[in-house]
């Protein structure tokens, strides 16, 4: 096989890859970050790693756990570079904001706001649980967390959003 | 739990999957950059003292006369086993090729002697086992595929280290490892996330000298 048909199908490769999971790899990074425009970075960076390395993904079966991971390490590489401030939910950047931004059901918009609210540590299992699919063990193996952790955020995380809109 | 709780929180988990639907931008492709398939990664250049003419001369004479000197420490030229673990990938650029090919069970086996050390292949992708020398000694020189490229790991049954010991350089970043009477060296790209690699690793070798 000459370079440049290889070249091709490695593109093809990726971009059957990135065409399925660029929602869960942009929802993931916003719901990590709370901020859909840090979310936009976090993607692109990401995008460019796993084109990088996408030799190392062996099996396509796996990429939406090997994507979601890079996206995950992006985010607290991106993090780690700025060094942001706590998030204050009174004085939200118009990007952190339009995370926030209002649906016709007040109850989904409440709930929401209570997601955000979360710390980090209950929201991004709860995140990979709900929305992504993963089980706890899966979610334990990313994390680097015994699967009891997981349990025991997942079920505060709940309780936590009960008690939030139960305010409301 | 009642069924009435299991009840409430099916619901409650069906309105976070809405509200966690957030709308997606329009995917918006980086620039990706050509990727040469015969890349091979190399690592920096280790700063050398200059011998004068002389010296190499000494040293092929007495190299030719007296190969039993070869594990003698007269002509070591290494402050460390960390110098010498990193010069020594620098001596086989080759085995860092980013790949999917696993090496055979029979170069697997003859790199990685019973006689010497057990190692459990696992899910890891192996696509480099040699034997190689480091410090006069026999070791497995192997290579796994990690998230960011090829990781080595060198398996030194006889090179005991008291503690772990960073290994540093400009592309890569590793650590020396005390396991039982010896020691391993985990190598690889500075992204790669090493822990879950070195824990691994270290779970999988058993030495048998």
């Amino acid at each position: 096989m000459n370079s440049s048909s290889a070249e091709g199908k490695r593109r093809q490769r990726f971009d059957s890859l990135v065409t399925v999971f660029h929602q869960d790899m942009y929802r993931f990074a916003a719901w990590l970050s709370r901020d859909k425009a840090i979310a936009e970075d976090v993607v692109q960076e990401a995008l460019l790693r796993a084109w990088k390395s996408l030799d190392s993904l062996r099996d396509d079966a796996a990429a939406k756990h090997w994507l979601l991971t890079i996206v995950r390490r992006e985010n607290a590489r991106y993090f780690e570079r700025r060094r942001l401030e706590t998030v204050d939910i009174d004085n939200l950047t118009a990007s952190q904001a339009a995370l926030l931004a209002e649906t016709p059901n007040e109850e989904i918009d409440d709930l929401r706001e209570a997601i955000f609210e979360l710390d980090d540590d209950y929201r991004e299992p709860l995140v990979l649980q709900v929305l992504m699919g993963y089980s706890t063990s899966e979610i334990a193996e990313m994390m680097g967390l015994k699967q009891g952790a997981v349990l025991t955020r997942l079920h505060r995380a709940r309780h936590k959003l009960m008690d939030s809109v139960a305010e409301e | 739990m009642t069924s009435e709780q299991d009840k409430k929180l099916e619901a409650l988990d069906l309105k976070i999957a809405k509200a966690l639907q957030i709308d997606v931008p329009e995917l918006r492709m980086p620039e990706l950059p050509n990727i040469d398939e015969t890349n091979v990664r190399s690592f920096p250049a280790r700063k050398r003292f200059k011998k004068p003419v002389w010296f190499a001369v000494a040293a092929t004479v007495v190299l030719a006369t007296s190969i039993s000197l070869r594990n003698s420490s007269l002509f070591q030229s290494y402050d460390s086993l960390a110098e010498e673990v990193l010069a020594h990938l620098d001596h086989e650029p080759g085995s860092l090729r980013i790949t999917d090919v696993a090496v055979s069970d029979r170069q697997f086996a003859r790199a990685v002697p019973a006689s010497l050390v057990t190692f459990e292949r696992g899910t890891s992708l192996i696509t480099y086992a040699q034997s190689c020398v480091i410090n006069g000694n026999d070791v497995p020189h192997l290579v796994i595929q990690g998230q960011y490229g090829p990781v080595t790991i060198l398996l030194m049954p006889e090179e005991r280290v008291s503690e772990s010991t960073p290994l540093d350089g400009v592309s890569v970043k590793g650590v020396i490892l005390p396991v039982g009477k010896g020691s391993i060296a985990i190598i690889g790209d500075r992204e790669e996330l090493l822990e879950p690699i070195q824990k691994n690793v270290v779970n999988s070798v058993a030495w048998t000298t």
